[in-house]
């Protein structure tokens, strides 16, 4: 069954690093009828890999390229590759980081990643750094401190809605965002919008009582 | 996931041709692709079912992400219309009930808020070895659809072969049941693309994609036409695990009722049983004309898997879908069973 | 403290080693220790306490391994075979090394790299889909996986099994060189078995399976390794037993043990998959050295399905027979446990059961898949959704009512107890009359099924409580905090037995130059570090006694009481801050050793589950579920809800919906990701009722991580049997079996 299984020639096909890939990349910008438009949107690709450039509004870019993002009221400079996702920005890019957002699953089927982007949920493991200047972008760090908790946190602390705790920051941001949208949900609502969040300990029933709670206590 | 160039042109004419130039690799999984939500586009980058030399960021073109119209003139839903948006909106909500009960069935709200429909109706396959980088299955170029002798239960049970994908799509069957269309620009101009016709079977097109689109072509609009069974649809999804799922069968119904509660016209459309969403038209002439009861709706259930047949792991799918034929029509048409 | 010499006695206590429980006899003082007093006595133990950690965990603060960032850290990844069974030919890492940003490449074809090798050519094998074969580490993850993707791998593909039925084959491929079943145990006389079951009135022969399953710990597993060249290193790890890093670690690095730190500040989540630094561990410290830079390795979620362990399927045929008045008369067993490359572990039949004749084989079969691990009760769920589905399938048979049946049948009282308790919170007397009776496509149903577990300690946790003359409170141990409560129980016993409050005391834990501790597994933590703690505390109250008699108008010191962040004596009373202002500059630091009467061992278990089945469908929606859990001195009730909901939550899931998918011909996992891995969300909850046994008298502390877990697996199903009137034997109960088994039995 070896032939049915990935060609052995798969490691050399898929190296973006591997110089044959490279010259292809940079044929590319000004092959076919595209090529007019493609001169001026397109940066040389030599120049990107020499350095970082910048990444702003439409300007195209490739290699290592520089974002201002606004994280939690703040703008911060990161240098990162248009693969880079938020997440992997957040916790591996960012200096200092910011690791509240867990990589879980890296594939939008955990929730543990939730951040905020203008308010509203999103998995940041699925959302492109590049894709994210010009947005608010909130973490759970930004929603409160441990001095400080916002209503949420402070629930959750309180009704015991959290075991290992490695899915409770995306938790956490996933029902502050709720309750601003819906500040006087039922248990049912509450459910529905968790239902992108997955616990392993099994802390549902208690995170469940502490959206309930939180919401009460607004 | 592999390394790309990433462009966000602002008119849609430079998005096509930018497509158009960065598609020139032999294998065309590394063709350059559309991104706007991009909840499916990534994760199939990062399983490298898909290596895109280049992605198009379309967001920064204007005037995609409204949703204009009401139940007299139709719907026009602009491309980077989020599901969130979708389920969310008063008339999409009041007269396209199943279009709104379809959005809202997707995934979760992280997704939903980014997710789009444009991006919702161009999924690739979750099937597993699809998805796994392992698995060098007939639609990533090898030469075996690994289901037929493996494990098909999420397989589909009509339409399938030579590849048996099921198309993931959620908005999709509703779409179809509703007639919409799909406005597409590509690098040569543009087209109009009825829904119905915009699916392809791996048996007529192109074996590694599920739709017509060309490579530089872009969907900007869905068009969704008046009609007399839009406010009298629904969409029903059955998931093994309701938190967080793919349907293993779905169905989109919609009914026209005359003044004596007969039906004048119906669409029944089914997800997740075939690669591509799965109108049934033998089903919808026998309810043209019939008073919907229990044994009407059995018997349409009955004709709607006609044909179906069992991988061997997935037979369960031919009485769940019939179930929920007949949930789905007793809904439309206000039938207690 | 200065101790009477004592009298020694012996006694058994579990010890865990990889996971893995084996009861050894220890020696322990003879002496009257402390004592916990009545468990309704207590002013902070036995309450409900808010986790002393919650605050940092809710606002994103608390560092997990995952979370260490070092200086010049760099980011490594693995590679693994894509083939169930190979030899390595060859193994290219040359163009990996080319890409600029990557700093060290290690492989299984390394010198001295610890691999499976084959016997004759001494190559380096592959035994299943998976198994790691190379690692690099890159200056950021995005590089790390390009580099994986450049090494060349070239393997020669040998024959593969890897389902149970095809492995016990003749000529199946080779596991292992004796051939793929390995037998584990016999017990009891098969002949009279077979002898009693033909005078049986009432006999039930079936096959009941559970699958393989996944832990899926949030956090993978995998280290930070702080090592630069040098003589010392510091390894952040995600594990279950801070004590279980060092050793490992140092041997990998060359280094002596003591000069590597382990540390565990909060770790996401181990279910029993995390002992010792592993193969992923290994890798991390190898490229460590190579690089002389720190390596962060932590698994991706699909290495962690593929090679990161899971739960042992099990594939049992039983057959069982009882007399019309109730009794089960015999039972036959034959136990197969599917462990992949490992043995797997099940309980004996008949598991808590007595019967009066039986007769059991374990037989481990061997496959070609990633080896089991011990997961949070090995063996029981499998035992017990088998043996439990039996007798609920007997009691029908007979027409006995299920409760009463199992209560015929079990002599412990403390069953009868809990199985009368349970049956009142969930309502018995709603289960449906008729299994699939009532009308409509929605069914309801009511199951209940029993469980037990050990959960006492061992002496393996040394504690040091220090109280400085400002007044601080601190408990030291090297333990670890799996998200059981750990630091927060700790701090609770101190600051109850000082008379302070909760804020008033902190701990420090998971650093392996603290205090020695036991590994996190079976259940033992509770009942070995408690007692610890406890001796600790109660000796530095004695030693701080001693000091503050004096300003007490010359009280005795056991006179003294703490109370209220007071210290007390006759009519006299300090504030605690004064009080310590009389302690000499370097404060009082009390050393704890396990007593072992404040622990105990032996608990029972009872989950009842509700269910409403659609018969049209086959989807099954969990309503309610109940577990009655005895567990002697309950040291954080909060917690321990939680820990109770959480174990009938990984059951449940066990039963419904979790299974890994392997596909037979190519040889690899289908789902190795929570998409297609499917445990419960949200959604999936039914109302949730832990219940505390607080008619345990035992004043002694016993785990609970365990026995929690263990019967909701059969009370779901049995549950589903009442509501639709199918017996579904093999789990998960996933609606394609349950909609064909129901079409099948035409119950719809």
């Amino acid at each position: 069954m070896a032939d049915k299984l990935k060609p052995e020639s798969e490691a050399e096909k898929n190296s973006s690093h591997n110089p044959s890939r490279r010259r292809f990349l940079k044929g590319v910008g000004v092959a076919g009828a595209g090529a007019a438009i493609a001169d001026h949107l397109l940066l040389n690709v030599e120049a990107k890999e020499a350095g970082t450039v910048q990444a702003t509004g439409a300007r195209p870019a490739a290699g290592r390229i520089n974002l201002a993002l606004k994280i939690n009221g703040q703008k911060r400079n990161v240098t990162v590759e248009p693969r880079t996702t938020l997440l992997s920005t957040l916790r591996n890019h960012l200096d200092p980081p910011l690791t509240g957002a867990k990589l879980v699953c890296d594939a939008g089927t955990c929730g543990a990643c939730t951040v905020l982007l203008d308010g509203k949920q999103a998995y940041s493991c699925l959302v492109l750094a590049v894709d994210t200047v010009n947005r608010e972008i909130t973490t759970v760090e930004g929603l409160g401190s441990p001095e400080n908790l916002n209503a949420v946190q402070k629930a959750f602390v309180e009704h015991d809605a959290l075991m290992c705790g490695f899915c409770t920051p995306g938790f956490v941001t996933t029902i502050s965002a709720y309750l601003k949208k819906n500040p006087n949900p039922s248990l049912t609502e509450v459910r529905e919008a968790c239902k992108g969040n997955f616990c392993r300990c099994g802390t549902y029933p208690k995170i469940f009582e502490a959206a309930l709670a939180a919401a009460k206590s607004k | 996931m592999k390394a790309f160039e990433w462009v966000s042109p602002t008119t849609v004419q430079e998005a096509a041709e930018l497509l158009q130039s960065g598609s020139t690799a032999r294998d065309m999984d590394e063709h350059a692709r559309p991104i706007a939500g991009g909840q499916d586009l990534l994760t199939t980058m990062k399983d490298y079912a898909t290596r895109p030399v280049r992605v198009v960021n379309l967001k920064e073109i204007k005037g995609l992400d409204r949703i204009d119209g009401d139940a007299r003139k139709g719907l026009r839903i602009g491309a980077l219309v989020t599901l969130a948006q979708l389920e969310d909106h008063a008339v999409v909500k009041r007269s396209f009930p199943g279009l709104a009960e379809a959005a809202n069935s997707v995934a979760t709200q992280q997704i939903r808020n980014l997710g789009t429909i444009g991006g919702n109706l161009c999924q690739r396959p979750r099937c597993w070895y699809y998805r796994l980088d392992e698995a060098y299955c007939l639609k990533k170029g090898g030469s075996e659809c690994f289901a037929v002798n493996g494990e098909n239960k999420y397989n589909a049970i009509l339409g399938g072969g030579p590849s048996y994908i099921v198309h993931p799509s959620d908005l999709a069957p509703v779409l179809v049941a509703l007639g919409a269309s799909a406005n597409v620009t590509g690098a040569s101009g543009k087209r109009v693309i009825p829904l119905e016709k915009f699916f392809t079977l791996p048996s007529e097109g192109s074996i590694r994609r599920e739709n017509v689109l060309r490579n530089d072509e872009i969907i900007t609009e869905i068009q969704v036409p008046a009609s007399p069974f839009a406010a009298h649809s629904t969409y029903l999804k059955f998931k093994e695990r309701d938190s967080l799922d793919f349907a293993l069968a779905a169905v989109a119904a919609a009914v026209a009722l005359d003044a004596g509660k007969k039906v004048r016209e119906a669409r029944l459309v089914l997800g997740g049983v075939a690669p591509i969403p799965w109108r049934v038209p033998n089903a919808e002439a026998f309810l043209a004309g019939k008073t919907l009861n229990a044994s009407v709706l059995a018997e349409a259930a009955k004709l709607a898997l006609d044909g179906a047949e069992s991988m061997g792991k997935n037979e369960y799918k031919i009485p769940l879908t019939q179930t929920l034929v007949r949930r789905a029509l007793a809904k439309v048409g206000g039938v207690t069973t | 403290m200065q101790q009477q010499p004592s009298k020694k006695k012996k006694i058994k206590v579990p010890r865990v080693v990889d996971g893995i429980e084996t009861m050894v006899e220890i020696e322990v003082d003879d002496v009257e220790g402390p004592v916990w007093g009545p468990n309704d006595k207590h002013s902070l133990l036995n309450h409900h306490l808010q986790r002393v950690d919650g605050p940092i965990k809710v606002s994103g603060v608390a560092k997990y391994t995952y979370d260490q960032r070092v200086p010049d850290m760099l980011y490594a990844r693995i590679l693994r075979a894509p083939h169930a069974h190979a030899r390595i030919l060859s193994l290219d890492t040359d163009a990996a090394k080319q890409i600029q940003g990557v700093r060290a490449v290690v492989s299984a074809t390394d010198e001295g790299a610890a691999a499976p090798k084959d016997g004759a050519t001494k190559q380096p094998v592959v035994l299943f889909a998976g198994m790691p074969v190379a690692a690099v580490a890159a200056t950021t993850p995005e590089i790390a996986e390009d580099a994986l993707r450049a090494i060349k791998v070239k393997y020669e593909v040998l024959p593969h099994v890897v389902r149970a039925e095809d492995a016990m084959k003749e000529g199946a491929p080779k596991v292992e060189p004796d051939g793929n079943l390995e037998p584990k145990d016999k017990r009891g006389d098969p002949e009279k078995v077979a002898a009693d079951l033909t005078k049986c009135e009432v006999v039930i022969e079936g096959e009941y399976r559970t699958p393989i399953v996944h832990h899926a710990c949030l956090e993978t597993h995998g280290h930070v390794v702080d090592y630069r060249g040098g003589d010392a290193a510091t390894v952040y790890a995600s594990t279950q037993g801070t004590f279980t890093i060092p050793g490992d670690a140092a041997k990998t690095l060359g280094l002596p043990q003591s000069a590597v730190t382990a540390v565990v500040e909060h770790m996401g989540g181990g279910f029993g998959s995390k002992f010792g630094i592993g193969i992923e561990g290994q890798m991390a410290c190898r490229l460590s050295k190579l690089a002389k830079a720190p390596v962060h390795l932590m698994l991706t979620r699909k290495d962690e399905f593929l090679f990161a362990g899971n739960r042992s399927g099990s594939w049992q045929k039983l057959k069982a027979g009882a007399n019309r008045d109730g009794t089960i008369v015999a039972l036959n067993a034959l136990q197969y446990q599917l462990g992949g490359v490992a043995d797997g572990s099940q309980a004996g039949q008949p598991y808590i059961y007595n019967i009066p004749n039986s007769y059991r084989e374990r037989i481990a079969i061997h496959t070609h898949e990633d080896g089991s691990r011990a997961m949070r009760a090995p063996g029981h769920p499998q035992a017990c959704f088998a043996i439990e589905s039996l007798v609920d399938e007997l009691a029908y048979k007979i027409g006995m009512d299920p409760v009463e049946f199992r209560k015929k049948n079990l002599k412990d009282p403390v069953y009868h107890r809990q199985l009368d308790r349970g049956a009142r919170e969930i309502g018995w007397e709603r289960r449906n009359k008729t299994p699939g009776g009532g009308a409509g496509p929605l069914k309801r149903g009511i199951g209940c099924a029993v469980g037990t577990w050990g959960g006492g300690g061992n002496n393996q946790c040394k504690v040091d409580v220090s109280i400085a003359r400002d007044g601080s409170v601190t408990a030291a141990v090297g333990s670890q905090d799996l998200g059981t409560g750990t630091r927060t129980y700790i701090r609770a016993i101190v600051a109850e037995e000082l008379g302070l409050g909760m804020n008033d005391v902190s701990e420090q834990i998971g650093n392996s130059k603290l205090g020695r501790a036991n590994a996190s597994g079976g259940s033992t933590t509770a009942a070995s570090l408690a007692p610890s703690v406890k001796d600790a505390a109660v000796k530095a109250r004695l030693a701080f006694a001693e000091r503050a008699a004096p300003l007490l108008g010359g009280a005795k010191p056991e006179e003294i009481t703490f109370f209220g962040g007071t210290v007390r004596a006759g009519g006299s009373s300090l504030p605690w801050k004064q009080a310590c202002a009389a302690l000499p500059a370097a404060g009082i630091v009390a050393h704890g050793e396990w007593v072992s009467s404040l622990q105990a061992s032996g608990v029972h278990g009872v989950c009842f589950a509700e269910v409403e089945v659609d018969v049209e469908t086959g989807h099954v929606r969990p309503i309610k579920m109940v577990h009655v859990q005895d567990i002697g001195l309950p040291l954080n009730r909060l917690a321990l809800e939680s820990q109770i909901n959480g174990g009938m939550i990984q059951s449940l899931g066990m039963a419904l919906w979790e299974e890994r998918v392997m596909d037979a011909d190519l040889g690899i996992q289908l789902n190795p990701g929570f998409g297609d891995y499917k445990f419960p969300g949200a959604l999936e909850m039914p109302e949730l009722v832990p219940i505390i046994d607080d008619e345990d008298p035992r004043e002694a502390v016993i785990g609970v991580g365990e026995p929690a877990l263990i019967p909701a697996v059969a009370a779901v199903p049995n549950a589903v049997y009442n509501a639709c009137g199918v017996r579904v034997r093999d789990l998960p109960i996933t609606p394609d079996k349950l909609l064909m088994s129901l079409m099948k039995e035409a119950k719809i």
